[in-house]
């Protein structure tokens, strides 16, 4: 991140500090589809992802105060977006075993000669979202963050007080379990 | 090198993160399952990588803003609260004590008069207004049932 930007965030942390409503509303038109995209790809149901979104917002509000500055503002959001993601008890994707999923699944795999090669990306991109929705709350999370454009390893690892071997790990973990789950699909 | 090994550096070496030499590279070019597993692995990472990024709607800076004033309306009604019950223990606490510094140097023997007249007083104002008892009863319903509506109305929504 470039100096220039690192003052200018500082900048707009510190009005946001010093009660200036505009640079709050600022702030999240800045951030706002950063944290939309990750809570909306970590539970996938719109509706509930705008409201852990707003969430996230009133978190900082209120955290805005203790902020020291000391990790980048980006590093600080994606922490709270763990924890909201992470607290979110009435999240409907339940997390089942591999086993179970395959039972639950007895449906014929995309037979992409047959349909037409569009549908079947189409079908193939539903049954990779439905399979991540089956994942562990921590797992959606890293599989969202780790592949929208700009997050590091070295982010999230901080973001979520992890050892970034642990983050590495948990990611490989995370896309072998997709990968059973979806070993018909990928054939 | 066995397959468990080559299986387990599939997703490193699918995400680029690990290159596919030596011995991993002989294992992947004479193992077609870790070699299908490996292909696999490729075109997962292809899809995550090509995953939508959705946008926040149009609406959610406006939304958030007005949930941020809600709820430091809400702090500070709580805080309100707080201000008031702590000045009311202090007044209940001065009246007591009062009472008490009365009690202790028998001035209260002097002011059972004052309290006799004012008990008086209040009787004869309560027959006053017995008759009228019906009215400040539905008065008061109004004003509960306003407040009523005016909670629900303000209360969290969830938007």
């Amino acid at each position: 991140m470039d100096p220039a930007a690192v003052a200018a965030e500082r900048t707009l942390v510190e009005r946001c500090r010093s009660g200036d409503a505009g640079a709050l509303q600022e702030l999240v038109d800045q951030y706002k589809n950063l944290v939309f995209g990750l809570i909306a790809r970590t539970v996938q149901d719109r509706a509930k992802a705008e409201d852990l979104a707003q969430e996230v917002f009133l978190r900082m509000h209120r955290g805005l105060p203790y902020f020291r500055g000391e990790a980048r503002l980006s590093t600080w959001i994606y922490r709270i977006v763990a924890n909201v993601c992470l607290q979110d008890h009435a999240s409907p994707a339940r997390t089942v075993s591999l086993d179970q999923w395959n039972e639950d699944t007895a449906r014929p795999p995309i037979a992409p000669a047959a349909a037409d090669r569009q549908f079947a990306d189409f079908e193939l991109r539903d049954r990779l979202e439905k399979a991540i929705a089956r994942l562990p709350a921590n797992y959606r999370l890293l599989v969202a963050a780790h592949y929208f454009e700009g997050v590091r390893y070295e982010d999230l690892a901080e973001a979520l007080e992890l050892p970034l071997g642990t983050v590495k790990v948990q990611l490989h973990r995370a896309k072998q379990q997709l990968r059973r789950l979806l070993e018909t699909e990928l054939k | 090198m066995y397959c468990d090994e080559a299986l387990d550096a599939v997703e490193a070496v699918a995400a680029g993160e690990l290159a596919i030499e030596g011995r991993l590279a002989e294992h992947y070019a004479g193992c077609r399952d870790c070699a299908a597993a490996l292909a696999q692995a490729r075109r997962l990472e292809q899809l995550l990588h090509q995953r939508p990024v959705p946008h926040a709607p149009a609406q959610f800076t406006a939304r958030t803003m007005a949930r941020v004033r809600r709820a430091r309306w809400r702090s500070e009604q709580v805080f309100d609260l707080g201000f008031n019950v702590a000045i009311a223990i202090v007044i209940l606490a001065l009246l007591v004590g009062a009472w008490a510094l009365l009690n202790r140097t028998g001035l209260t023997s002097v002011s059972n008069d004052a309290v006799n007249l004012l008990a008086a007083a209040t009787v004869a104002f309560a027959q006053r207004v017995a008759p009228a008892l019906p009215l400040y009863l539905g008065a008061t319903a109004l004003v509960v049932t306003a407040l009523g509506i005016w909670w629900w109305a303000e209360r969290d929504v969830g938007i």
